[in-house]
């Protein structure tokens, strides 16, 4: 109770400092430096249509590593916290509806098409490789659910995982050869604005990033799956 | 090599480990080791550039684009530094690791890799979002790596620092995108020139998002007391990564920290000092009570972020010098935490004094006290020269209160971690010996020689830029250190080496000294030297002893030969280090060097706070020379004496602070004992010479500060005097009669006057020749009979004759009796106080002569005469070795008594500089004051006609007695159960004690005991804030944050 | 509207914090944490936010000379997409911890994980 009512104080003090924070807050009317900057110049320099996916991939290209990181990262842990005790063995299959394997059977390769989709078109349209690997992971955990048996290789994901990191670095060091800096996505000529092919690397690096966030979901998936018991 | 190669390389080959199979284990290690390599390549050949080119720093751009539209980072000296220190760090660390990594696999390794590589990124990136983004990184690798323990609770530890990151990582991102708000950019520098503009009467809003960012980058430090989660990781984790968490992870937070400084600006410094502060000493504190070796790391390593901390928050009066004071305090601790962390996986047990264990590896005992000297700030380490310019500074700036914090905080820092030596010196070994492999201890060393490497170039840098010494090229440090390498050698051929040096050090510069120093000089040098003939006796190698002794030295010759300030407290410092080391080789000296040690650091940082506000109030020079303490002028010139005063008393253990004496003292080894008393405590009467002759009387608040040492002399010289009549133990005995003695000399010094002086000067040369004398022939006695206990000793005149002879003409020369030496002390000193106007303590002087005699003759009657104990009935005299150097000084006392005009007739000259009154005249024979005459060669001649008459009277009167064996009877009593309680030496001056026991009751050490005690409850009542419970941990946090932004908010 | 969504954003975060000092479940404490985390992203989004303003992606309707005055700032749109997938790897940690943590201990008790305190 009486931390219950120290959990409220506190939090009414917080409440405070993120009320005053609110009350000092005016919109913008118009755009600011950075966001001006992008707004103007984002089709013209890098050519992709979509300015997110542009600051996403491009401007901020280092963040963005660094959130492949993440994932690869906690997909890594997830591993190893889970890796010392798998029991394959031991379980028993319990039927899962008729409904739910042949739904999954039908949509599994139509969601795949669409997170390559999403991802493929990260430049042009809302979406992009998280979007995108996300998708593909939720049709691997639409597979799970399906056959919670089912044993995915941790080897091909990692492969597939390992890999599209590894050309993600290498496209970034080109980047430092080829064109201005580090990460920069004019490798080749930008192309026309809107279509598929244009923005440099960014279709490719977005796509690579989708292989990538979709494996690692999907191992972080599969290594909570198989932890389960049944 | 472009820097974002460290990148590069980091993540190519963190997901290249993800290709290997199960099987390719140790080539993913290789791989590992390999790109770590590389990275601190990349750092390495950078801070070679900048060094050596002097060039700026310079932006990396990413995406081909012009910050701040995309992310860019900085690299420069200091970039270039911290990140190779972290990837030093994080190789060694995986070096040392290869075990569990191996265990673990590929993706641990990755973890690894990208957890340094991120720690970089927070150095490197200047872009507010990235920093986000790596601290991430961070938190997520180090949940990760705690997994590499064998320890149980690593999990409930991650998990618990996984909560409280939860919370801080949503703080962040709200100050973040509020901060973008305000300000328009995401670049550090964008923002900090975008905040300084920002209108202040509607800056309120940034203010509270720049709050949000600074309080979740500073709770990254683990401030106190929001830190429980940290110290859980710190126990739970693998010390291999520990080390990381502790050297890497602190280094970048701390410089995220700096970053953010930037952009809050001034407004914000006073915030981060607080905290800084406050964590710096809560965290001492509460590392005082700790029983868990990783745990107390744990503690220490907090409370350095915070002392470092605090540094940030006083940048303002640093100038170009901070980076030289927060990078010397850093690399110093970082080095010596990693070096500390990966220590404790060689050591079995988790309690402190399982560290024992180490005992049997001289080198990793080296290691360890290397470790410890960085972390306390001694020298030749960068800490100690960052402390000394920090002192300075803040004193200048009157900021003394703060300096004040810190000392007290380095002083608790210094005890436990000197405790902590002084078992692993002391305590028993464990049975089974520990395994050392070479690749746990390639990481030791690296970080330990590290340290020594930084210490030149700290030194290096201080001598390029303040005209300071580096301490590492002075010759007597450097002479001191070679026996370091020496160590292997037999103890004979050091001994033979160490005499020489000295003997020649000596004769190269005798010619150098004034009177006053050449006394202090042939003390320190020859009589070291001849004290030294007694290390004979020791067979074998004697690990230790001649580095630590000669360490003590070198500071003694180097404080007399000091002209500035910082020499001068550079020798201090190294004096006291060495003399430490020597007292703990002491059987059952493990308390009593540990009191010495704290004792002596707290005079050591008087001295230094008292140096520091005299160079404040001089016109600002690099350096400040000793003898511009002459120059101050009020109010500043009275405090700087009370604190300098204070800190040499505390060497010559004036009442109040004497109680680390008598057990240092007594325990040392039978050698060691004559070179901390006869030797060791004249550096303390060295400083009070030097400070009176500079500065002379000073009055504070009306009081004229001599005076009051005049008092303390004399209650020192009685009640020391006192509390030896009492003493049953014979070393003992001898000192608390050292610190009667120095209450005499300090009572001389305070006089003031011209005979005060030469008197006090006497003593320093009579005190070192019989109080060496004494100690050798009581310890020669005690290695014979087994026992310092006097009433189990007895008749020993026969068997050990030389000895007696020694002890008795010392007792003579003390007791200050004509003929000897002492007496010449005696005459000058009632001559001196003739001259003075202090009559009561003068009272007080008188009645402690008598009261010298009262123990003093205990030693030849309970030792020497009396009945042999049955026991003893085979002893044979002391071995050679310490019977030649007390007949040395037999012959010394001899000549000094004859003709002390050799020496002081110079010092009598030399003093008469300073007190042109009172001079003595020296006229053939005959030394004449304005009392009266001495003739000391007319006295001894006197003296020895009626000691030959008596004595063949005696022997005439005798020559009929019969002589009756000891032992020609039968004994018809058994054993009494405790022996002493009948025997008629044990506590002799009982009718004393009832009388005048009121006057030696412990009060001063029941003072010191209630303060350290003090200390621990409050420590242990804190302690209970750390319940383990996660959950507990995010009230912490959030408590602080509360308590923070009411603090900012109020200012 | 802005308003609007960053109180809810900061209710939120504050409802979020509170279920995590409050619930000792570790499971509980982890839905509390993705609570406040949608909080914050929500505040990020919010930020961002202009009125009368469309997507910041260039197409038919909004061309690049025009952009300047149609789009919403697309920075915070950026970062939270960061923000969400840096939540997402936390919240996929802590639940592997709480299994392997149930596992050793049998509880999911916060309150009892205390092997380390002082």
């Amino acid at each position: 109770m009486i931390k219950r009512a120290v959990a409220l104080v506190l939090l009414l003090m917080l409440g405070g400092i993120f009320a005053t924070l609110m009350l000092g807050y005016t919109p913008d009317s118009e755009l600011n430096l950075t966001a001006r900057y992008y707004a103007e110049r984002t089709a013209a320099d890098l050519g992709a249509a979509n300015i997110v996916t542009a600051i996403v991939v491009t401007y901020r290209g280092l963040d963005t590593l660094g959130e492949v990181t993440v994932l690869f990262l906690s997909a890594s842990i997830v591993g190893l916290v889970l890796a010392s005790n798998r029991r394959p063995a031991l379980r028993v299959r319990t039927p899962v509806g008729e409904l739910l394997t042949t739904g999954a059977r039908f949509l599994v390769p139509l969601i795949l098409l669409l997170g390559v989709y999403v991802f493929v078109n990260g430049h042009l349209t809302p979406g992009g490789g998280f979007q995108g690997g996300a998708i593909i992971a939720s049709g691997v955990l639409l597979l799970l659910l399906a056959d919670p048996l089912r044993h995915f290789s941790h080897h091909v994901i990692a492969t597939v995982e390992s890999l599209a990191g590894l050309f993600y670095v290498a496209i970034g060091l080109a980047g430092l050869f080829l064109a201005g800096g580090f990460l920069d996505n004019r490798l080749w000529p930008i192309g026309t604005l809107g279509e598929l092919f244009s923005a440099g690397a960014i279709p490719l690096i977005y796509s690579l990033i989708g292989l990538k966030v979709g494996a690692e979901f999907s191992s972080m998936l599969a290594s909570l799956s198989e932890t389960e018991e049944l | 090599m472009n820097a974002l190669t460290i990148f590069a390389i980091g993540l190519g080959t963190a997901f290249l480990l993800g290709l290997l199979g199960e099987r390719q284990k140790s080539l993913g290690y290789m791989l590992t080791l390999a790109a770590l390599t590389f990275m601190s390549a990349v750092s390495a050949s950078w801070l070679v550039v900048f060094a050596a080119t002097g060039a700026d720093s310079f932006d990396i751009f990413t995406a081909g684009t012009a910050p701040p539209f995309a992310i860019n980072l900085r690299m420069g000296l200091i970039e270039a530094a911290l990140t190779l220190l972290i990837n030093l760090t994080g190789l060694f660390a995986a070096m040392h690791m290869g075990d569990a990594l191996l265990r673990l696999g590929q993706r641990a390794m990755a973890v690894l890799i990208i957890a340094i590589m991120a720690l970089c990124g927070i150095v490197l990136t200047r872009d507010i979002f990235n920093l986000f983004v790596f601290f991430e990184l961070i938190v997520i690798a180090t949940a990760g790596l705690v997994l590499l323990s064998d320890d149980d609770s690593a999990l409930a530890a991650g998990f618990k620092y996984l909560i409280v990151s939860q919370f801080i990582s949503a703080l962040l991102l709200v100050g973040i995108i509020f901060a973008y708000h305000a300000t328009g950019t995401l670049n550090i520098d964008g923002m900090a020139e975008a905040a300084a503009a920002i209108d202040p009467s509607v800056s309120g809003a940034f203010a509270i998002a720049f709050f949000l960012m600074f309080i979740a980058v500073v709770a990254e430090l683990k401030p106190f007391p929001a830190n429980g989660w940290a110290l859980d990781m710190y126990e739970a984790a693998h010390p291999g990564f520990s080390a990381v968490f502790s050297a890497a992870s602190g280094t970048a937070a701390l410089y995220a920290v700096d970053k953010l400084l930037q952009i809050g600006g001034t407004d914000w410094l006073p915030v981060a000092t607080g905290i800084g502060i406050v964590t710096f000493v809560g965290a001492n504190l509460l590392a005082l009570p700790q029983t868990n070796d990783r745990r107390l790391l744990g503690y220490s390593s907090i409370a350095q972020t915070g002392l470092i901390l605090t540094v940030l928050g006083q940048q303002d009066i640093f100038g170009d010098d901070y980076f030289f004071i927060a990078g010397g305090l850093l690399f110093a601790h970082a080095l010596a935490k990693a070096g500390l962390y990966w220590l404790s996986a060689l050591v079995a047990g988790r309690t402190l004094p399982d560290w024992a264990a180490l005992q049997s590896r001289p080198l990793l005992v080296f290691a360890f006290i290397s470790c410890v000297a960085m972390l306390s700030g001694l020298p030749p380490f960068p800490s100690f020269y960052a402390k000394w310019e920090l002192a300075h500074l803040l004193v200048a700036e009157g900021r003394s209160g703060l300096l004040a914090l810190i000392l007290f905080g380095a002083l608790v820092e210094a005890g436990y971690l000197f405790r902590w030596f002084g078992y692993l010196i002391k305590r028993a070994t464990p049975a089974e010996s520990i395994a050392c492999p070479a690749h746990q201890l390639l990481p030791i060393a690296a970080a330990v020689l590290g340290g020594w490497a930084l210490g030149f170039v700290w030194g290096e840098l201080s001598s390029s830029y303040f005209g300071r010494t580096n301490l590492l090229l002075t010759l007597p440090l450097f002479f001191a250190l070679t026996f370091l390498l020496l160590d292997w050698l037999p103890a004979w051929v050091k001994n033979t080496l160490a005499i020489g040096g000295m003997v020649a050090f000596f004769s190269l510069t005798y010619a150098e000294y004034d009177p006053l120093r050449l006394i202090f000089a042939v003390i320190f040098l020859i009589g070291g030297a001849v004290t030294l003939l007694a290390s004979y006796h020791a067979h074998g190698r004697r690990i230790g002893f001649y580095p630590a002794a000669m360490l003590m030295y070198a500071g003694m010759i180097m404080l007399i030969r000091a002209s500035d300030s910082f020499g001068f407290f550079a020798a201090w410092e190294l004096l006291t280090v060495g003399s430490y080391f020597l007292i703990l080789r002491g059987k059952h000296s493990e308390p009593h060097a540990l009191s010495y040690i704290v004792f002596s650091l707290g005079g050591a940082f008087l001295i230094l706070a008292g140096f520091a506000l005299a160079a404040s109030a001089v016109p600002p020079a690099p350096t400040f020379e000793i003898a511009q303490l002459a120059d101050l002028v009020q109010p500043v010139a009275p405090w700087v004496f009370l604190l300098l005063a204070l800190g040499f008393m505390t060497k010559t253990a004036a009442i109040g602070v004497h109680i680390w004496l008598p057990g240092a003292h007594a325990e040392a080894e039978t050698d060691v004992s004559p070179m901390v008393s006869g030797i060791l405590l004249k550096a303390g009467l060295y400083g009070l010479f030097v400070l009176l002759m500079n500065m002379g009387k000073q009055s504070l608040y009306g009081v004229e500060l001599t005076y009051v040492m005049l008092w303390i002399g004399a209650i020192t010289a009685l009640l020391g005097n006192l509390m030896a009549i009492f003493q049953e133990d014979a070393k003992r005995l001898l000192a608390y009669s050292s610190i009667g003695q120095m209450g005499y000399a300090l009572f001389g010094l305070a006089l003031m006057n011209h005979l005060g002086w030469l008197m006090a000067l006497m003593f320093v040369i009579n005190h070192y020749i019989y109080k060496s004398m004494l100690f050798l022939s009581v310890g020669g006695v005690a290695k014979r009979t087994g026992t310092r206990e006097m009433f189990k000793m007895g008749g020993l005149i026969t068997l050990m004759p030389l000895s007696f002879i020694a002890t008795l003409i010392g007792i003579i020369a003390v007791s200050g009796v004509p003929p000897l030496s002492g007496f010449g002390g005696r005459w000058i000193f009632y001559n001196a106080i003739l001259t003075a106007d202090a009559r009561l303590p003068m009272v007080l002087i008188f009645l402690s002569g008598p009261i010298a005699f009262l123990y003093l003759f205990r030693l030849i009657h309970t030792i020497f005469l009396g009945q042999l104990k049955d026991e003893h009935r085979r002893l044979k005299e002391a071995p050679f070795w310490i019977i030649l150097p007390q007949m040395i000084y037999v012959a010394l006392l001899m000549v000094v008594a004859v003709v002390p005009g050799m020496v002081l007739r110079h010092v009598d000259a030399y003093i008469s500089q300073f007190f042109p009154d009172g001079a003595l005249n020296w006229e053939g024979s005959t030394i004449t004051s304005q009392f009266g005459y001495w003739n000391p060669v007319a006295i001894m001649i006197i003296v020895g006609v009626i000691f030959m008459l008596l004595f063949g009277w005696l022997l005439f009167v005798n020559r009929r007695a019969q002589k009756v064996k000891q032992f020609n009877f039968v004994f018809s009593a058994e054993r009494p159960f405790r022996p002493e309680t009948t025997h008629f030496a044990w506590n002799f001056f009982a009718p004393y004690r009832k009388a005048m026991g009121f006057l030696v009751q412990p009060f001063v050490t029941r003072f010191w005991a209630a303060v350290t005690d003090l200390l621990h409850t409050a420590a242990d009542i804190t302690r209970r804030l750390y319940n383990g419970n996660g959950q507990t941990y995010a009230f912490h946090f959030l408590l602080f944050v509360v308590a923070v932004f009411t603090f900012r908010m109020g200012m | 509207m802005a308003y609007i969504a960053m109180a809810t954003g900061f209710l939120l975060v504050l409802i979020g914090f509170y279920g995590a000092l409050t619930q000792r479940n570790l499971l509980r404490m982890i839905v509390a944490f993705t609570i406040a985390d949608s909080g914050v992203n929500i505040v990020i989004v919010a930020i961002g936010y202009m009125r009368g303003r469309t997507a910041p992606i260039l197409d038919a309707t909004v061309s690049a000379a025009e952009a300047v005055q149609r789009i919403i700032d697309p920075v915070p749109q950026a970062l939270v997409l960061t923000a969400i997938v840096i939540g997402v790897g936390i919240t996929a940690l802590m639940l592997a911890y709480a299994y392997r943590l149930y596992e050793r201990k049998h509880t999911l008790d916060i309150a009892k994980l205390t092997d380390l305190q002082g």
